[in-house]
């Protein structure tokens, strides 16, 4: 035990020393903590590939870039000028002269500022200057297009053609913070933790997440009742195999069983889906006759009947098509595709239907040969799955699964975009052709420079759009179930939340509206993959994952060339042996080829002969090998012997036990290992690996809860929701930073209780909460129902005192009144003459927050309405003025003025940096790091607090109805520990698994607490602070590192008396932001109506909302019939009978008018003209408000109230012929 | 292109009276240098170049009341 009197020099645990010596003085030559490059590798790494320099390992390739293998794979476009003479030998058909076109080399090159720009002496650009002018960080790319004419290759022909500015990666290759130490990281304005693995769009960073894809390059068997409805005679059993090409883009091959025994290969060009016969396939792959097929799919096994029959149908069905050889086949596929392929027009059928072969057919194989094999495999595994021999695998787990990397997207999208630029210049071209008007002369390298200009290249707009928006406009859809979603705002709310982005892991947008839960399980295939802990609860429950500590995800390609040659060698049969027998063989395949056939016995030598070579690095076999030797089992996974060496795969380490290596194991295998948790755990014979550390399935946020292992389950999730919440030290370049709202806690402190990873992960650099003394004790009531009470001296000293800090961005573009042209600008920041700007009476108010510039003085507090800038507009000579919005004060806290790309540009847009101050206030939301948050209910006075026998107060008080039904026992450990702790100057480690029933975390902070002269258990005696009673019961009081989260009363409360109304029903508007008020809804209602309280009913529903008074006519019960007479100055009738009117001359329309009919009516009954016949008397009345004793409230016509509402769905009744009638009593 | 000239030739037009060329001192967002620009002037460190420029602080009294 540390601490004793002896005089030993206790070694202090904090560290705090070394941390501040790190903040002063950064390393200069490496970063402070490395590991966090380490965890964002996939992302860097993955976008890295793209570039042939990208200094990853070569592996069996030629370490191209992803970029250049697209390139090749988009290959030429083919335009004819059909200039040729039909039967010459230019073409039959009159093509003419042959044009063909492709895409060289693309060339990115890092953000530069550009060659405009003269006088900067940096000329390249960083992306804290992306930032903070709310920029992008991007860079020029190129593309060096290249033509031939009639296959004569000249160097000439060819032409850079920009293609815009292209976002880039920060810390990837080609940003220019690659490779920087921390010491110049904070030179360039970043932390000194900074690792990169996102792109700035628009000053947000943005990173393309992780999304979950099936495992590329291995079968799968589907038991998929929907698939019947694809058409007759299809079920429910299917294979399917997502193929990835070298370039990482996918073609996924489903193979579908017919009820007739035969199979139906499905794949999709441009969105739409083609099926052929499978037959088909197997007989244009390698001109394969009936009886070779029989035996490849039989392999032997004859007396399966099933098998056999089947088979036969197979065959037969395909007589139909009277295709016998490949050629006829490929031809017969060229044929049938050549409209959608649109392909050069001298191709004929077989080159087309190779072609499509090539290209959507299990793409990752080359060969036709292993093209033949591997369908031939995906035939016998379908039909293993109808007879019931093996079981359809589950795609929702994580063994099936692989990742998709950020940059191996944005590949594919570039790839995309190029083959599309491609083709619209063939379209061009071809069009021209048609016109005829000029004919194009593709001999002149004008008219094809002026065809490459004229198509749009602009790939930088169309990346820069896909991160700002995350939507993704493909024509072929790149093999993925969702269209929209890709990107998400990497926000830095505080280092927690910032860094979980980076391991956060989507299931994919498809499965957000599934009904089915099934895909949201935590499959026991997961662990150490995926953090069981660490997922949100709610919609994306299970959806959203994030990737365990120690997962990795290979993003290197590893030498294996000479992996199929090793296991030959060591008793593995070769693929072309004809003698195979397939009930007594396993498949052996490497990333989806097969490479041999093996024995069960042999199948699992060579399996662990590999484990140990790759463990020990003998025979070249790389770590990162998978090696999933699938046993054979009664109707359970297909068996065989599966090796993957491809990217995207997920990855840990665990410890060999044979050797005590380390080993790297990958989702697929682990489902066939023994792996045990813990050394004490192991079996001897049955468990073969260990791993690492107990905790290491966690994720990192998982892994920051203390003692997580003595807690409840959910409240461990609920807390890893509650870190990413908390208000923290979101930056250390805080002055850099232009986010929207910032959220900074002053008053941060490293925890004392806490696991050994805070240290690893950078946690001390970015505080997340303040230690606490809390008692547990209901004192006053206040701390009921999760209520918490603060000491409002620990408030006054600072207690979790915090910051918001808000941006506001004015840009004159945006303003009324400015041009649309770049060359004159109308509008500029500053005062105009008619601001009086010297000292008096007559000065303008602005003055006092703004400077001459026009923009507000830095420190300048700031009310709600007040000027933050002025701009003088050129055509009006005026000054105007730009307010302050917002009901809370705040203070200037920065102005940036911002120039252009190529500063050349007088100011037109500034950011403005407004600070709000936040203490907390009553309502404000803490939480400890169990789950277990609360809200503060009262600033308790430091005097009536309670305290213990030395006089201690607690910071914090929490009801003890807390724990009986949460059972955060952590939280109690938590207490104890921190409580030593603080006594004795000690880190606590807090890591989970480190105790157990016979060494007990009670026992070991308990003996630390009885050195420090406390009692055992961590309770103590405590005096009321009201009146001075010592309490019947010891209280439990100790030390918890306390969380403020950002939910605070001052953004979210919401009151309103009166306020503004909705124009239409005359309601209050809703809506916090607009003054609007909480709706009165149906439940509640029924809750009044139920109650019967008929008064509040009404006072909530009418004189609340929208009261209001109207006229209605008691005879026809209309409300909507109003009219008036001017009676002001009386009436003058000319027939005689005054009409019945209200005081200001109200009547109804609709009886009037009927009344008026019906004596016209009688008038015409009568004999009399209407419009003829001596002059009427004349009766004249004076007003009625004139008349003396008048009662008669007006006619027929009466007040009512009645809601708004009522009077405008009579009106709108009304419009459909629909009448309303009220009656009146 | 003529870009430093450009400032002068966009000043105020239509007819009204030039604003009086106030310097401002602002503060180079990369290398720290202190920058004297008139209004209407591009925003460019007249040392390296830069396109940022903060706003010094007040010289003015800033007096809150804590509370």
């Amino acid at each position: 035990m540390p601490g004793k009197a002896d005089g030993r020099r206790r070694k202090p645990t904090f560290n705090t020393i070394e941390r501040e010596e790190s903040f002063k003085q950064p390393p200069k030559h490496a970063s402070t903590y490395p590991i966090l490059n380490e965890f964002v590798t996939p992302h860097i790494e993955s976008f890295n590939a793209l570039f042939d320099d990208s200094g990853l390992p070569k592996g069996d390739g030629d370490g191209k870039g992803l970029l250049s293998i697209a390139l090749k794979d988009i290959g030429e476009r083919v335009v004819f000028d059909g200039t040729g003479r039909i039967g010459t030998e230019s073409g039959q058909a009159g093509w003419g002269n042959r044009l063909s076109i492709w895409i060289e080399e693309v060339s990115i090159a890092p953000p530069r500022v550009t060659d405009r720009d003269t006088w900067s002496t940096e000329r390249r650009v960083y992306p804290s200057e992306a930032r903070e002018r709310l920029a992008s960080y991007r860079s020029r790319m190129q593309a060096k297009v290249c033509w031939t004419i009639n296959g004569d290759a000249h160097p000439d022909q060819c032409v850079m053609r920009d293609c815009g500015l292209i976002p880039i990666m920060v810390r990837s290759i080609r940003c220019n913070l690659r490779g920087l130490s921390s010491c110049e990281l904070v030179r360039r304005h970043e932390e000194p933790e900074e690792f990169g693995g996102y792109f700035i769009i628009n000053g947000n960073e943005r990173i393309i997440r992780y999304l979950i894809l099936p495992r590329r390059n291995h079968v799968i068997s589907l038991l998929r009742p929907s698939f019947t409805n694809r058409g007759p005679s299809y079920t429910q059993y299917a294979v399917q195999i997502r193929c990835a090409r070298p370039d990482q883009s996918s073609v996924t091959n489903t193979l579908h069983y017919l009820s007739n025994g035969s199979a139906m290969l499905r794949f999709s060009w441009r969105k739409q889906e083609y099926v052929i016969p499978i037959m088909l396939i197997l007989k244009a792959l390698i001109s394969a006759s009936d009886r070779e097929i029989f035996e490849h799919v039989m392999m032997q096994d004859y007396e399966n009947t099933f098998l056999t029959d089947r088979v036969e149908l197979l065959l037969r069905s395909f007589k139909m098509y009277s295709l016998y050889t490949g050629d006829q086949c490929l031809e017969y596929l060229g044929d049938k595709f050549r409209v959608v392929l649109d392909m050069p027009e001298d191709w004929n059928n077989r080159i087309l239907g190779a072609w499509l072969i090539q290209k959507m057919v299990l793409v990752h194989l080359d060969e036709p040969r292993d093209k033949f094999r591997m369908l031939v495999y995906m035939l016998r595994k379908l039909y293993a799955l109808v007879s019931g021999s093996c079981s359809a695998d589950n795609p929702d787990s994580p063994q099936h699964q692989e990742v998709l990397l950020p940059g191996y997207l944005y590949g594919m999208i570039i790839k995309e975009r190029l083959e599309e630029v491609l083709n619209q210049v063939r379209n061009q071209i071809a069009a021209d052709v048609r016109r005829a008007e000029p004919p194009p002369d593709f001999l002149d390298k004008r008219y094809l420079t002026k065809i490459i200009q004229k198509v749009n290249w602009d790939i930088g707009s169309r990346m820069s759009n896909f991160l700002a928006t995350g939507n993704l406009i493909s024509p072929s859809g790149l093999d993925l179930q969702q269209a929209s979603g890709f990107t998400i705002v990497a926000e830095k709310l505080n280092w927690s939340r910032y860094i979980s982005h980076f391991r956060c892991i989507h299931r994919g947008a498809f499965f957000a509206e599934l009904k089915t839960t099934t895909v949201r399980k935590l499959l026991p295939e997961a662990w150490g993959f995926l953090c069981p802990v660490h997922t949100p609860d709610g919609t994306p429950c299970g959806l959203l994952n994030h990737l365990s500590r120690t997962c990795r995800i290979i993003t290197t390609l590893l030498a294996v060339v000479h992996i199929p040659g090793l296991l030959a060698a060591h008793g593995m049969t070769q693929p072309f042996s004809s003698s195979v027998d397939g009930r007594e063989n396993l498949c052996v395949q490497l990333d989806g080829r097969v490479i041999g056939w093996a024995r069960p016995g042999i199948a699992k030598q060579l399996a662990d002969n590999l484990r140990i070579w790759k463990t020990e690095g003998t025979h070249k076999v790389p770590l990162d090998l998978e090696i999933g030797f699938v046993p054979k089992s009664k109707g359970g996974q297909y068996p065989g012997l599966f090796l993957f060496s491809s990217r995207a795969r997920m990855m840990r380490p665990v410890k060999f036990l044979a050797n005590g290596k380390g080993d790297q194991v990958g989702s697929f295998e682990q489902v066939y290992m023994n792996i045990a948790v813990k050394t004490d755990e192991i079996e001897p014979g049955v468990t073969t690996h260990v791993e690492h550390a107990p905790t290491n399935f966690l994720s990192i946020l998982a892994n920051l809860t203390p003692f997580s292992d003595f807690n409840q389950s959910p409240r461990n999730i609920y807390q890893c929701q509650m870190a990413k919440q908390t208000m923290g030290t979101p930056s250390t370049a805080i002055q850099h930073r232009t986010d929207n709202k910032l959220y900074r806690l002053q008053t941060g402190q490293t925890p004392i209780v806490r696991p050994h990873l805070h240290n690893t992960y950078a946690m001390d650099a970015f505080p997340n909460g303040t230690n606490a003394v809390v008692a547990v004790i209901s004192y006053t009531g206040y701390d009921m129902e999760d209520a918490m009470i603060l000491n409002k001296s620990a408030h006054e000293r600072g207690f979790a005192y915090g910051t918001i800090y808000k941006s506001q961005v004015i840009d004159l573009k945006d303003m009324r009144g400015s041009s649309r042209s770049n060359s004159a600008t109308t509008l500029h920041f500053g005062l105009g003459h008619d601001i009086r700007m010297e000292e008096g009476d007559r000065q303008h108010t602005c003055v006092q927050f703004l400077d001459r510039d026009g923009l507000p003085y830095v420190g300048t507090k700031l009310d709600a309405g007040d000027p933050i800038a002025a701009y003088v507009d050129d055509t009006t000579g005026r000054t105007r003025f730009v307010r302050y919005k917002g009901d809370e004060q705040s203070i200037v806290d920065q102005v940036r003025l911002l120039g252009s790309d190529t500063g050349d540009t007088e100011l037109q847009k500034i950011h403005i940096t407004l600070r709000v101050t936040r203490s907390p206030v009553i309502g404000d939301k803490f939480s400890s790091r169990h789950g277990q948050k609360g809200v503060c209910s009262q600033k308790w006075p430091a005097v009536d607090m309670p305290f213990t026998e030395s006089g201690l107060q607690p910071d914090v008080i929490i009801n003890p109805h807390a724990f009986p039904s949460r059972m955060t026992i952590g939280m109690l450990v938590e207490s104890l520990a921190g409580k030593s702790g603080a006594m004795h100057g000690l880190a606590q480690d807090a890591t989970p698994f480190e105790f157990s029933e016979e060494d007990r975390a009670i026992d070991y902070f308990g003996d630390q607490l009885l050195a420090a002269g406390y009692n055992y258990y961590g309770n103590e005696p405590m005096y009321s602070g009201i009146t001075g009673d010592e309490f019947a019961a010891d209280i439990y009081i100790g030390v918890v590192y306390y969380q403020r989260l950002r939910h605070m009363v001052l953004d979210k409360f919401q009151v309103r008396t009166t306020g503004p109304v909705d124009a239409l029903t005359r309601q209050p508007v809703k809506g916090r932001k607009r003054a609007g008020g909480i709706r009165f809804g149906e439940m509640e209602r029924d809750a009044l109506i139920a109650h019967g309280t008929s008064f509040l009913l009404q006072d909530r529903l009418m004189n609340c909302s929208d009261y209001s008074t109207a006229w209605v006519c008691r005879t026809c019960g209309s409300l909507i019939s109003l009219g008036y007479d001017d009676v002001s100055l009386g009436e003058v009738s000319t027939t005689g009978a005054m009409r019945p009117a209200g005081p200001g001359g109200e009547y109804c329309r609709v009886c009037r008018s009927a009344e008026e009919g019906e004596r016209a009516r009688r008038a015409l009954a009568a004999g009399q003209s209407t419009d003829r016949g001596p002059a009427p008397d004349v009766a004249v009345t004076i007003p009625a408000a004139h008349v003396l004793g008048s009662t008669r409230k007006g006619g027929d016509m009466d007040v009512v109230a009645v809601p708004y509402v009522f009077r405008y769905l009579c009106a709108e009744l009304a419009a459909m012929g629909i009448a309303v009638a009220l009656e009146v009593r | 292109m003529n870009q430093p000239s450009q400032s002068n030739t966009s000043g105020g037009g239509g007819g009204f009276a030039q604003q009086p060329r106030q310097e401002m001192e602002y503060i180079c967002a990369d290398c720290g240098a202190k920058n004297e620009i008139k209004s209407r002037e591009p925003i460019r460190c007249r040392e390296c170049g830069h396109r940022i420029m903060y706003k010094k602080r007040t010289q003015r009294m800033v007096q809150f009341e804590a509370r």
